[in-house]
């Protein structure tokens, strides 16, 4: 242990003395605060915060991401190169322990640096509402939208199985299937797959005159005096003249109808654009003790003369304040600190056999390929559906071995005020570093641990 | 656990990429090294010393054969603990000063706070670079690298050192230090392993040296038996009238065996370190390291318990009591007094070990023969490099080298 702490520390000095750290310092240290005083984002308050925020964290993880691979890679490296590690090995050190050692020293300088630079975008960022000019309604935007961890519901997906199949059937039955549909398993399942988006759609949308309800359980404010927001897209078949559409809504626990009112519920009627996400905001008192909330819309036939859409993904959600901003933002740096582990993971095992420009290279087409991992497994995914079994098990798993440092980027939760749970937290981590950082250590470990020390590969 | 190092037809072969075997760096190598021993290893370059020590530490793999070191496997931290290992070229952090370097070692052994000090300050001391000790080593001249690198293979107090070419780029004091530290640490029962092709330094420490050539040991044994010329002898004398030297002679060519009288020369080594150490005693100022002939106290002190300074002088301190006043004070001591008595003192205590009378305990007395040859050597070439500016210098200090050679003998 006592070998992996002097490691440890001599990796901190290297990285702090040979001015590794100090670019990406004093880098930061400017621009941070010049960030604060020039961006206005959309010119509201909390656009201005949002791009801060968004700006000065996805900025500091990305810079300490890269300094995270040049430490960590030159930090092995050097000691091959300089041949340092003629002297350490022959002490009493294991292999084992002067890797650990030099892991141990990157992370020690993330946890110093991103603690420093998360404590001065939180800084900027609380203290930003005092010194810019705002009205009341603005703060309380912010309030409402920005400063807070908000959890969102969206509403269960319709089981549309069994009436896909019957739909199915009856076209099959009757001939009206397109040409072509039934020739192959995939054609089937191709327009299977549409059948059923089509009718999740028709579940989603309403004529006028007709209604939708969504119902929702496991609703928890932490503060019932608090509000709760219901948050809404409305898309619709045919363009309104004046692109708005009036809608009726009603939100509480409807079971209790005609009955005696325990619970308020809340009407509302509004006029809204089209396409627009706007949030209706409902006192938290309208949930039922057991959590159960019900919204309803109601598409007037007096006003609209078209059909509304909810769209599949992000038509309608119930938003209620889950936790603080502070324990928001403090797991938001958890996330990038879990990124910045991963790489000094990757960053060594990188130099454990290769030298310092490849190591890098690699370490950097796999940082940004794990930025973007969402797209690059879209389309695996999209193009293995034709592709054999065997590809499919071969390239699948370790595409998904990649990191997914888009999927897990913090500032998506920050800017909209969005509750980044514990749970989230726990899963990246055990992703993150239980299963990604630590396969790459062991698999450093065994080639260190075969490697010949003084052997020169060139 | 009979031999410290021990190595059965070790062979280890160099591959290029695709594995066709290129070089023979280490071939059938056998080595049996005792414990306590001075063993040199020798070679010109590309002989296979430096690949057989990185063999021998588990720096690289051997393709055949194995080696047995301290009586278990290099890679067990356990023994590693006991060796201590000077690299062919001093591999430091740059960053770190020089007590910061030594710390780190220090805490790879897993010293104690208390004990890493007391040794860091012992080390720097005695490799006299306390002064430049906060100096990032990237600053270090070569030689102080070389120090410095010294003295991390030193920290654990070391049973075995395995030193690759120790004294490359050091000044001749620092050389005559090393040399006089290691007849001291095999004083002390630890054993050495030299790796080194500048001959004249193995010659003065090691009991046994075996040269390799190709990878393959060419010759081995003990240094005196391989060197002594059996057929021929040598006699020192005083300042003793020509008188004398006829009727010598005259006794000499009764038997029928050759005869040549000169006087004999200072070895360059000793008018180096005589004025260095004189112009250490106006103290002038200098931005190097600070040659001293100081051996850390820990690496001295054996059972026996003393002052530090008896033991900083113990090894080289002369028969006819040297362990005088002018050696008692912490830094070399020319300082205190400004006159030649304890100067001579303590230059006969720096060239002790290449006297012909050794002190007692080191543990191989150098033969004679060895003295005249490596002079006659050197003046050959070093006449040449000195001839000119240093002729009058070398008359003059004749008369004193004699004075002190007297003394000695």
């Amino acid at each position: 242990m006592r070998s992996i702490w002097a490691v440890a520390t001599n990796t901190l000095k290297q990285a702090l003395r040979m001015k590794i750290a100090v670019v990406f310092v004093v880098l930061l240290l400017v621009l941070l605060p010049a960030m604060a005083i020039s961006m206005v984002g959309d010119g509201t308050l909390k656009g201005r915060m949002q791009t801060f925020i968004s700006y000065g964290l996805s900025l500091t993880s990305f810079l300490l991401c890269l300094l995270t691979i040049l430490a960590s890679t030159y930090s092995l490296t050097s000691e091959f190169e300089q041949k340092q590690i003629y002297t350490v090995l022959t002490k009493p050190v294991r292999r084992f322990e002067l890797l650990l050692g030099k892991v141990l020293g990157v992370i020690l300088l993330d946890i110093g640096l991103l603690g420093l630079f998360s404590a001065l975008i939180y800084g900027i960022t609380i203290y930003t509402p005092r010194f810019v000019k705002a009205g009341e309604a603005e703060l309380l935007q912010v309030q409402n939208e920005f400063f807070t961890a908000r959890a969102g519901l969206i509403p269960a997906k319709a089981d549309v199985g069994d009436e896909v199949e019957k739909t199915y059937e009856r076209l099959e039955r009757t001939g009206q299937l397109p040409p072509g549909v039934t020739d192959s398993k995939i054609g089937r399942e191709n327009y299977k797959n549409a059948l059923a988006s089509q009718i999740e759609l028709g579940k989603r949308a309403a004529a006028p005159g007709h209604e939708l309800v969504w119902e929702f359980n496991n609703v928890k404010p932490i503060d019932p005096n608090e509000s709760l927001f219901v948050r809404f897209k409305y898309d619709v078949s045919m363009n309104p003249p004046d692109l708005h559409v009036y809608g009726k809504w009603l939100v509480g626990d409807i079971r209790q109808a005609g009955s005696r009112v325990g619970t308020p519920v809340y009407p509302f009627e509004r006029r809204d654009l089209i396409r627009t996400f706007y949030e209706i905001e409902v006192p938290a008192d309208a949930v039922a003790e057991d959590g159960y909330l019900a919204v309803g819309f109601f598409n007037d036939p007096r006003f609209n003369n078209t059909v509304v859409i909810f769209p599949l993904e992000d038509g309608l959600e119930v938003l209620y304040k889950a936790d603080s901003f502070t324990a928001n933002f403090f797991r938001g740096v958890l996330l990038v600190f879990f990124r910045l582990v991963l790489l000094a993971c990757l960053g060594i095992f990188a130099s454990s056999f290769l030298s310092m420009p490849v190591a890098i290279l690699l370490c950097l087409i796999v940082f940004f390929t794990g930025t973007i991992s969402g797209f690059i497994i879209e389309s695996f995914d999209y193009l293995s559906k034709n592709a054999s079994s065997l590809c499919s098990y071969t390239i699948g798993p370790i595409i998904r071995l990649l990191p997914q440092f888009d999927k897990f980027n913090p500032t998506k939760f920050l800017l909209g005020g969005r509750l980044l749970s514990w749970s989230v937290v726990a899963k990246v981590a055990g992703l993150m570093i239980f299963v990604k950082s630590a396969i790459l250590l062991l698999l450093a470990l065994v080639i260190f641990s075969y490697r010949e020390i003084a052997r020169i590969t060139v | 656990m009979e031999y410290a190092i021990e190595t059965f037809s070790l062979t280890k072969v160099f591959s290029d990429f695709w594995g066709r075997q290129k070089v023979y760096a280490v071939d059938n190598l056998n080595l049996k090294i005792n414990y306590n021993e001075v063993f040199g290893l020798l070679g010109p370059n590309g002989s296979g010393k430096t690949t057989t020590l990185k063999v021998l530490l588990g720096l690289l793999y051997p393709t055949k054969g194995k080696s047995i070191v301290l009586g278990g496997d290099s890679s067990d931290p356990k023994i590693n603990a006991r060796i201590g290992f000077l690299p062919e070229e001093s591999y430091l952090y740059k960053y770190l000063n020089a007590r910061e370097t030594l710390d780190f070692y220090g805490r790879l052994f897993g010293l104690g706070a208390k004990v890493r000090k007391m040794r860091i300050e012992a080390l720097l001391d005695m490799v006299g670079l306390r002064a430049v000790a906060n100096r990032p080593v990237g600053t270090f001249s070569k030689g102080m690298a070389r120090r410095i690198g010294l003295a991390q293979a030193l920290i654990n107090d070391p049973d075995l050192l395995i030193l690759d070419e120790p004294t490359t780029g050091l000044d001749p004091i620092g050389t005559r230090q090393i040399k006089d530290l290691i007849l001291q640490l095999a004083k002390r029962g630890k054993t050495v392993l030299l790796c080194s092709h500048l001959l004249a330094d193995v010659e003065d420490v090691c009991d046994r040296i075996a040269i390799l050539y190709g990878g393959k040991i060419q010759a081995k044994g003990k240094v005196k038996e391989l060197l002594q010329q059996t057929n021929k002898r040598q006699i020192t004398t005083g300042s003793i009238s020509d008188r004398s030297v006829e009727r010598i002679k005259q006794i000499v060519e009764n038997e029928q065996a050759e005869c040549t009288v000169t006087s004999p020369m200072d070895r360059l080594e000793t008018f180096f370190i005589k004025t260095v150490v004189a112009a250490q005693q106006q103290a002038q100022a200098t931005s190097g390291a600070v040659s001293t002939t100081k051996i850390g106290d820990f690496l001295t002190s054996g059972p026996r318990a003393g002052s530090i300074l008896d033991k900083l002088v113990s090894a080289p301190v002369s028969r006819q009591g040297s362990s005088d006043k002018p050696a008692t004070t912490e830094e070399v001591s020319p300082v205190e007094t400004g006159e030649s008595e304890p100067d001579r003192q303590l230059l006969s205590k720096l060239t002790e070990p290449a006297e012909p009378v050794p002190p007692e305990g080191v543990v191989k007395p150098e033969p004679v023969e060895t003295e005249t040859s490596q002079q006659e050597a050197e003046k050959s070439i070093l006449e040449q490099l000195t001839e000119r500016h240093t002729s009058t210098d070398r008359d003059e200090n004749q008369g004193d080298s004699h004075k002190g050679d007297a003394g000695d003998a």
